[in-house]
């Protein structure tokens, strides 16, 4: 997901590093305000760990493999600001020593997978850590989900980004990367619910908590920058929504399914005027294509925790 | 290994390049990226020319070219990627092109420059400009670690591969996740180590 | 005036566990003083407390005094200048980008500029035999070097007083036989925490051995670990370059 040089527009590659900045420098000053002090270097280290772990291969299907991206990961371990930091330092290293992630593009990079993905997470994780409780079970269930949710949010600014560039049309890259990336942040939920039931066994005060109402409003506040961030994401679909139709119809064009669909559908229903959700409303298509998403990872994400948390399963062999 | 080419990307080397001093290469470089995505889509004329001016800046620094390229094809299969989106619309074909180019020319910058320039002498330069002290740290000691987790991960993979006895894809999966868990146990103990020792110095936050 | 002057040092870690109890002992300027004693012991918890990283707040009645100094609060930063610590793993210590920056970064807190933080950096690279080590990278170093980059920045803040953790842990012979020779070359007093019991015999005229806490036999290193039985009832062993000694 990282974007290279030379894709985005000067007007997106500058709102977008406007944006990071903030979102860097506000992580940057609660770190400073609140973060003990002997945890500082562990900022730095764990950067080091995330960069690491990006590179273990989890091989999906036929020579290929997935990897970490680890926004949600670092904030379930480090909390959001530290976390926010240690992303930027990540992204900072592959542009700058691998070109993985272009210069101009920082600022969009910055901003898709280490301001909003980290904030996100955490958002979600405090949400769903709260109502399914304190348990090993619950907290991989709510950092599951957030996993998910953050590889989406991340997605979705990507997206929206390429598109305002001109780039491709919205509905095209929405319904391709949006659909590529519901299927990529089940691995990224799956991956980071094993390494956190790990911590969680190994070291559970490793893990960091979800904002209670009992928390710091600091922490509140963080929660809320993140329920805003996704709130706002879901608003900014809303107008654009209305061209997925033509979006998943040129991807279907594309690649030869429009025919076939077509000719199947006249024979099953000859004298029906059902009018495809899809025409009715748009926006309200989008939101049920997402909304159906997001409720097939919730399933996985608990099925899995309920797996990983089941008593049994440190004595198996592995 | 090949992986310890790919994290590497400093070629030791005494050009006229290699002792500019790391700030100038580093705006040359930025100020050249900046160039090329502002130029106009069609900028055939002005490609070629940076393409070759690279070119040449490569043979100067006398690097290993085989090795320039590699890195550069590496990279190219994301970019690729990403600009394929632009033939799904009609008349994507030159869009395409053009990203490509840029993209692929700003790529070469960047190699050049860490290809000239170690990772230390930037930070310097990020600390002169006044980047957060705090991301600066964290820069170092990221950098500084990185090879030492990685090895100690490589470690655990070993350890671990040679005790599974039936390969399969959820035992792999199972197995990066525990050593990616142990190594945070670990890099988090570290941590608390280094935190001591920096003390142990006069460090203050 | 003693280097270092100990007495009835205790620490109780937060579960409750006691690491030290009652430790008195002193160590004079220019003396190499070997810790020895069976893990657990508290050994590294007593080398914490001689840099004033433990207890988490330093107690009002001091049971350390280094060069004089009360290691109190106020005397901290200068306590932990006169004090170099040798951490066990060089990793952890040797945390900056470059050598040079890492041997510069204790004078550099201290306040020491250009240029004679260049001059300090390359003066300690050359006493511990690493000169012209300026610009590598410290995962390029073997065990050795990177241990000895780690006592050039504690010379470099002028350290009265080595603390050494297990400095022959993980070298090579050709490793160990460097750091020996450089050990007795350096003139300042040193405790040296190690196993590494031929290596006592061989550089360190006095042996201070601990076992739960609590100083169990403090002397010349010939007697101490020429005695079997106290060396076996400590968890030690009698060093085979005793065994094998013939009187000359």
């Amino acid at each position: 997901m990282h974007v290279p040089d030379g894709f985005l527009d000067a007007r997106t590659l500058i709102s977008a590093a406007g944006l990071a900045a903030v979102g860097l420098g506000l992580a940057l000053r609660e770190v400073r305000r609140h973060l003990p002090a002997r945890r500082v270097p562990l900022i730095g280290l764990a950067a080091a760990f995330i960069f690491a772990a990006q590179m273990l291969n989890f091989p999906v299907a036929a020579g290929t493999s997935g990897h970490l991206i680890g926004a949600a990961l670092a904030s379930v371990l480090l909390g959001p600001a530290a976390a926010i930091v240690a992303m930027t330092a990540v992204l900072l290293l592959q542009a700058l020593m691998f070109a993985d992630g272009g210069i101009t593009a920082l600022g969009a990079n910055v901003l898709n997978l280490a301001v909003i993905a980290p904030l996100v997470a955490y958002a979600v994780y405090s949400a769903v850590g709260r109502l399914a409780g304190e348990s090993l079970q619950g907290t991989l269930l709510a950092t599951g989900f957030a996993a998910w949710c953050s590889t989406m949010a991340a997605a979705l600014a990507c997206a929206a980004q390429l598109a305002a560039s001109g780039v491709v049309a919205w509905g095209t890259v929405l319904a391709a990367m949006g659909g590529v990336h519901m299927v990529i942040g089940l691995g990224e939920a799956v991956i980071t619910m094993l390494i956190v039931a790990v911590v969680a066994r190994a070291r559970p005060e490793l893990i960091a908590p979800a904002a209670t109402a009992a928390a710091p409003p600091r922490h509140r506040a963080a929660v809320a920058y993140g329920a805003m961030l996704s709130i706002g994401l879901m608003i900014l679909l809303a107008p654009f929504a209305s061209s997925l139709p033509d979006g998943l119809e040129h991807v279907a064009e594309r690649f030869g399914f429009a025919e076939s669909a077509i000719a199947a559908q006249p024979a099953l229903l000859p004298d029906y005027t059902v009018v495809p959700l899809a025409e009715a409303s748009p926006w309200l298509a989008t939101v049920a294509a997402g909304a159906i998403g997001a409720l097939v990872a919730f399933a996985v994400a608990w099925f899995v925790a309920r797996a990983l948390a089941a008593p049994g399963r440190t004595t198996a062999r592995h | 290994m090949l992986r310890d080419r790919v994290l590497s990307p400093y070629q030791h080397g005494s050009s006229a390049i290699h002792r500019l001093p790391a700030g100038a290469k580093l705006a040359a470089a930025v100020a050249c990226i900046l160039l090329i995505v502002l130029l106009p889509r069609a900028a055939w004329g002005a490609y070629a020319a940076i393409g070759a001016s690279l070119v040449v800046v490569a043979l100067v620094t006398r690097a290993d070219l085989y090795q320039l390229l590699v890195r550069l094809l590496l990279l190219e299969p994301f970019v690729l990627g990403i600009a394929l989106l632009a033939l799904l619309r009609p008349g994507g074909v030159p869009l395409f092109l053009s990203m490509l180019t840029k993209s692929t020319l700003c790529l070469a910058c960047m190699i050049l420059l860490t290809a000239t320039t170690r990772f230390s002498d930037l930070l310097a330069v990020l600390w002169r400009i006044r980047v957060p002290s705090l991301l600066v740290t964290t820069l170092a000691l990221m950098h500084r670690y990185l090879f030492v987790l990685l090895e100690e991960m490589e470690r655990m993979q070993r350890a671990r591969r040679s005790r599974t006895f039936v390969a399969g894809r959820s035992s792999s999966w199972r197995n990066s996740a525990q050593v990616a868990g142990q190594l945070f146990v670990r890099t988090s103990e570290r941590a608390e180590r280094v935190y001591l020792a920096m003390c142990a110095r006069g460090w203050k936050v | 005036m003693s280097l270092l002057a100990v007495h009835q040092l205790a620490y109780r870690y937060p579960d409750g566990h006691e690491a030290l109890r009652g430790l008195s002992f002193s160590v004079e300027p220019g003396e190499r003083v070997a810790l020895i004693g069976p893990n657990g012991a508290g050994k590294s918890t007593l080398l914490l407390h001689l840099n004033g990283l433990l207890p988490d707040r330093t107690p009002a009645v001091p049971a350390i005094t280094v060069d004089g100094l009360p290691l109190v609060e106020a005397n901290l930063a200068e306590v932990r200048r006169r004090v170099g610590l040798l951490f066990q793993d060089p990793d952890d210590q040797l945390f900056c980008p470059t050598v040079w920056e890492d041997v510069a970064f204790g004078p550099q807190q201290l306040g020491v500029r250009e240029p004679q933080l260049s001059q300090r950096v390359s003066e300690s690279l050359v006493r511990v035999g690493l000169a012209g080590f300026e610009e590598r990278l410290p995962h390029h170093l073997s065990r050795g070097e990177k241990r000895r980059v780690c006592l050039a920045g504690l010379l470099a803040c002028d350290a009265r007083l080595l603390v050494l953790d297990e400095p022959t842990s993980d070298l090579d012979p050709r490793g160990r036989r460097e750091l020996m020779a450089l050990l007795t070359r350096l003139p300042i007093g040193q405790l040296i925490a190690t196993h590494d019991l031929e290596f006592v015999v061989e550089i360190c005229p006095r042996a201070i051995v601990l076992d739960g806490g609590r100083i169990v036999a403090d002397g010349p290193t010939l007697e101490l670990l020429d005695d079997e039985a106290l060396m076996l009832a400590h968890g030690l062993e009698r060093p085979h370059i005793l065994r094998h000694r013939h009187p000359h």
